[in-house]
């Protein structure tokens, strides 16, 4: 055994894309239903908000409402599925179906698992960022070939938000927890974050708020992206969105690896 | 790429774990004090004692899923590898049976074997012949389409060890391998178990039952409030530390007669409930008897059970 034997450790990408991989599977085998509300969602609201309010708003910021709104929706829908995949998601691997304690007795650190996991909910903000866009684009709302990269925008709020979602599974002992996180936190943001309407209108108490929102930030973002209109501050969004994934990430990695290897 | 380091071989037999003065305390809990023994190749070592001995720590320990306390005559090796610095390689030659099942319920058997073999990077042609040689081996080929909801516990628990096995580990950890399933299964796992350790697999097991470490163990740990207690090869340390023969008295009327009308050499075992009275010689026993009705004493050989109840005591240890 001794020296003829020869061992390699899984390289790092292999490590991560096999995380990437189980998720996809897992999820895909019940895409219809797994997929079909992240996706209806934000076009129900769309088509509620968007058709029947806004035949009373002639224009936001400029332009017409429905564009508007439906660049907003872009970012919202990939808010909304990292965040539950790494919420209720997350919460149910680690402590109903110990679906971790399994993957990591594969050659895999604690730190690729949830890695592997954000860039896995980052791809699904890329995929309904996608799919969202490509039914309004079917409708003439907005141009699939100008918007082309709001997907990538999709990618970074999906993995901002997963970040930001494993930090808070990372405190919380009982799944009903969530409620808070769910009621009190992203609902507000996805009102006060220039989705539905610009938070230029606002007090400037709450426009300040509105800047510490991470969503506000990938808002900014995926219109100048649709809308060509690029500026300055998107680099500040750009590096703000950075900040939050990674601190959001140091930290949720190092207390959730406390609760799977003690 | 790099080589596995320096296997230590004692005695021309390579070493593949060696544990010194191994600690674990979470918080105020101490889960294992100072164990140490050393697993040799194609062997099988079995941990056994109560609920919350520390067994399951210890296998933990072993593959980086639990980190051990620092100190200083402190030393774990496994291939070589601290599994404090070097978990991937460790992970990357081992396999790993956990004692709660885990496997991907919205999968069907053949996609749970199948997702696995990802993470240790199993080509594509090469991940189909062993998913069927794997099934083929726990006796699942039929199952291959089946959802994990349609399995039994045993099929559930083959499918896990199949699944340990993808990576054709070199050692495998067994954590309660059989707890709860029935006869045939049972002995299903260990007919495959003494298989893989006759082809050089390295076993490495927790079980609460004697009957299992007695079939598949070459040497058992028997841990105690995260102690050591005992370590030997399950046979002989029977013999050395239980007479052969037992007889257990059930009829508490009767203990006060037979405490009595036993003579000294027979070792004595009285709680509340029960009396057991041990000896080497069957005949003694067999007079005792004579002053009980049928039904109220049983008469047999000393088990390791026994043994184990002699040093963890009777008192049930959930405190």
């Amino acid at each position: 055994m001794k020296g003829s034997s020869v061992t390699v450790k899984p390289p790092l990408y292999q490590r991560l894309f096999s995380v990437w991989y189980r998720h996809m599977r897992v999820y895909t085998k019940n895409l219809i239903a797994n997929g079909l509300p992240p996706f209806l969602e934000p076009l129900i609201f769309l088509v509620a908000i968007g058709l029947g309010l806004g035949r009373y708003i002639t224009d936001m910021k400029g332009m017409p409402y429905l564009p508007f709104l439906a660049t907003g929706i872009l970012v919202t829908t990939a808010m909304f599925t990292a965040s539950f995949e790494c919420t209720y998601g997350t919460f149910i691997r680690l402590e109903f179906d110990k679906a971790y304690d399994g993957m990591i007795s594969a050659p895999i650190t604690v730190n690729n698992l949830f890695t592997g996991e954000i860039l896995w909910a980052g791809t699904k903000g890329f995929f309904f960022t996608f799919s969202v866009l490509a039914i309004v684009s079917a409708f003439g709302i907005l141009s699939i070939k100008t918007s082309a990269l709001a997907p990538v925008v999709g990618f970074i709020t999906g993995a901002m938000f997963a970040s930001l979602s494993l930090f808070i599974t990372s405190f919380v002992k009982d799944i009903n927890q969530f409620n808070f996180y769910f009621t009190g936190f992203l609902s507000p943001m996805f009102f006060f974050s220039g989705v539905v309407f610009s938070i230029d209108t606002l007090p400037k108490t709450m426009q300040w708020i509105a800047e510490i929102f991470p969503l506000t930030h990938s808002v900014r973002i995926v219109r100048a992206v649709c809308f060509q209109d690029y500026g300055r501050v998107l680099l500040y969004d750009l590096a703000y969105i950075v900040a939050v994934t990674l601190l959001c990430a140091f930290f949720a990695i190092k207390r959730l690896k406390r609760r799977l290897v003690a | 790429m790099h080589y596995i380091h320096a296997i230590m071989t004692v005695n021309g037999e390579a070493k593949i774990i060696e544990a010194r003065g191994v600690y674990k305390s979470y918080g105020s809990v101490k889960a294992v004090r100072g164990i140490s023994f050393t697993l040799s190749k194609a062997t099988c070592l079995g941990f056994l004692g109560p609920n919350g001995a520390g067994k399951t720590t210890m296998m933990n320990l072993v593959y980086g899923m639990a980190e051990r306390d620092h100190a200083p005559e402190s030393m774990l090796r496994v291939f070589g590898y601290d599994p404090a610095k070097n978990e991937l390689e460790i992970k990357y030659l081992s396999g790993v049976v956990p004692q709660e099942n885990n496997l991907d319920v919205e999968l069907n058997v053949m996609k749970n074997l199948l997702i696995y073999s990802k993470f240790y990077g199993i080509g594509k042609t090469e991940t189909k012949t062993r998913i069927e040689t794997l099934l083929a081996f726990m006796e699942l080929s039929d199952k291959k389409k089946a959802k994990i909801k349609e399995l039994s516990g045993g099929m559930k628990r083959r499918l896990i060890i199949a699944r340990a096995l993808l990576n054709n580990p070199r050692l495998l950890i067994l954590d309660e391998p059989t707890t709860g399933l029935d006869p045939q299964v049972r002995h299903l796992i260990w007919n495959k178990i003494r298989q893989l350790k006759s082809n050089g697999t390295t076993i490495l097991l927790t079980t609460h039952y004697m009957e299992e470490a007695f079939q598949i163990a070459d040497k058992i740990i028997i841990m105690n409030q995260g102690e050591k207690i005992i370590e030997g090869n399950p046979k002989r340390l029977l013999e050395k530390h239980m007479e052969r023969y037992v007889l257990e008295v059930r009829n508490k009327q009767r203990f006060g007669l037979i405490e009595d009308a036993a003579p000294k050499i027979v070792r004595k075992d009285k709680s509340s409930e029960s009396m057991l009275l041990y000896s080497d010689d069957s005949d003694l026993l067999v007079k005792l008897t004579e002053r009980l009705n049928p039904g109220d004493y049983f008469h047999r050989e000393t088990n390791l059970e026994d043994l184990f109840l002699k040093l963890t005591g009777r008192e049930l240890n959930e405190g």
